[in-house]
């Protein structure tokens, strides 16, 4: 099976996907803001719908060069780890990211509180 | 004559400038600030002004940053609806009032992920929790000015 998930390409913020080896591998780019929301927002779904689809075992989320996220977009992120951890245990995925916070200041905070709301499903990487 | 820095910007409520803005003073904060309270800062003026000018009534939003003391503080003003400024003291009041900061973020992210409106209601939240600034607020009439203040951590570079 291949992955069926197009790019998003925003203004502000681009994201694009992989699958190797049961893992999905997904990378953002840009700003995360008011803007560019909606089109976070259809990614991630199709993102979300395509893990359970695939079977994968992990996404990984590399966020390294997002330079900002606000508050809209974070509840995005937020909507779809409480999405993966209303699966069945069976169907869950855990969810890895990478970050840069030596870069991105806001992610060291912001990131950790996404790990805490879904503490058995995210690990951060930094 | 008052020689604390300070930053000043009136504009038309547009939520397509807040990013740029955030950027902008972003730069500010990295070339005087200490760089963690910068990052700090960056996320507050975001939200705060987004917050802002989402809920305003169509009048023009101010921020303001200033350094006075061993304080930063940024402020906004908008004209709001009497409905939002409720919300707006009733979610500033609470955040303050929380006896444990991290648990009641939390409880607010819970909250969030069951909100079906398309809002988050964390942008206070994180000014109070991520960006760790005190949050108060006054009204005059419709007018808005919601404050966050922090330490100047570091002091400022020369």
């Amino acid at each position: 099976m291949t992955l069926q998930l197009a790019n998003l390409e925003a203004p502000m913020l681009t994201a694009d996907s992989v699958v190797t080896d049961k893992i999905l591998t997904t990378r953002l780019h840009g700003t995360a803001d008011t803007e560019s929301r909606p089109g976070l927002e259809g990614y991630v779904s199709e993102l979300h719908k395509e893990a359970c689809r695939l079977g994968m075992s992990k996404v990984v989320v590399d966020l390294r060069n997002l330079e900002f996220m606000n508050s809209s977009s974070f509840k995005v992120f937020i909507t779809w780890l409480g999405q993966v951890m209303e699966l069945p245990a069976d169907a869950q995925y855990r969810i890895h990211v990478l970050s840069n916070p030596s870069t991105h200041q806001w992610q060291r905070r912001s990131l950790a509180a996404l790990s805490c709301f879904a503490v058995d499903l995210v690990t951060i990487e930094t | 004559m008052n020689t604390a820095p300070y930053f000043h910007l009136v504009l038309q409520p547009d939520l397509g400038v807040v990013s740029t803005i955030r950027r902008f003073t972003n730069d500010l904060y990295q070339r005087v600030l200490d760089r963690e309270l910068a990052g700090r800062l960056a996320l507050a003026t975001h939200e705060v002004l987004e917050n802002a000018i989402s809920y305003s009534n169509g009048r023009e939003t101010e921020l303001r940053i200033d350094i006075e003391g061993d304080e930063v503080n940024l402020r906004t003003w908008n004209h709001a609806d009497p409905e939002r400024i409720e919300a707006i003291k009733d979610g500033i009041d609470h955040l303050m009032a929380a006896a444990d900061p991290d648990a009641y973020y939390q409880e607010c992210i819970s909250v969030s992920y069951q909100r079906t409106d398309g809002g988050s209601g964390l942008g206070l939240a994180r000014i109070r929790n991520e960006a760790d600034m005190s949050l108060s607020y006054e009204i005059d009439r419709d007018r808005v000015c919601i404050r966050a203040t922090t330490k100047l951590v570091g002091g400022l570079r020369a």
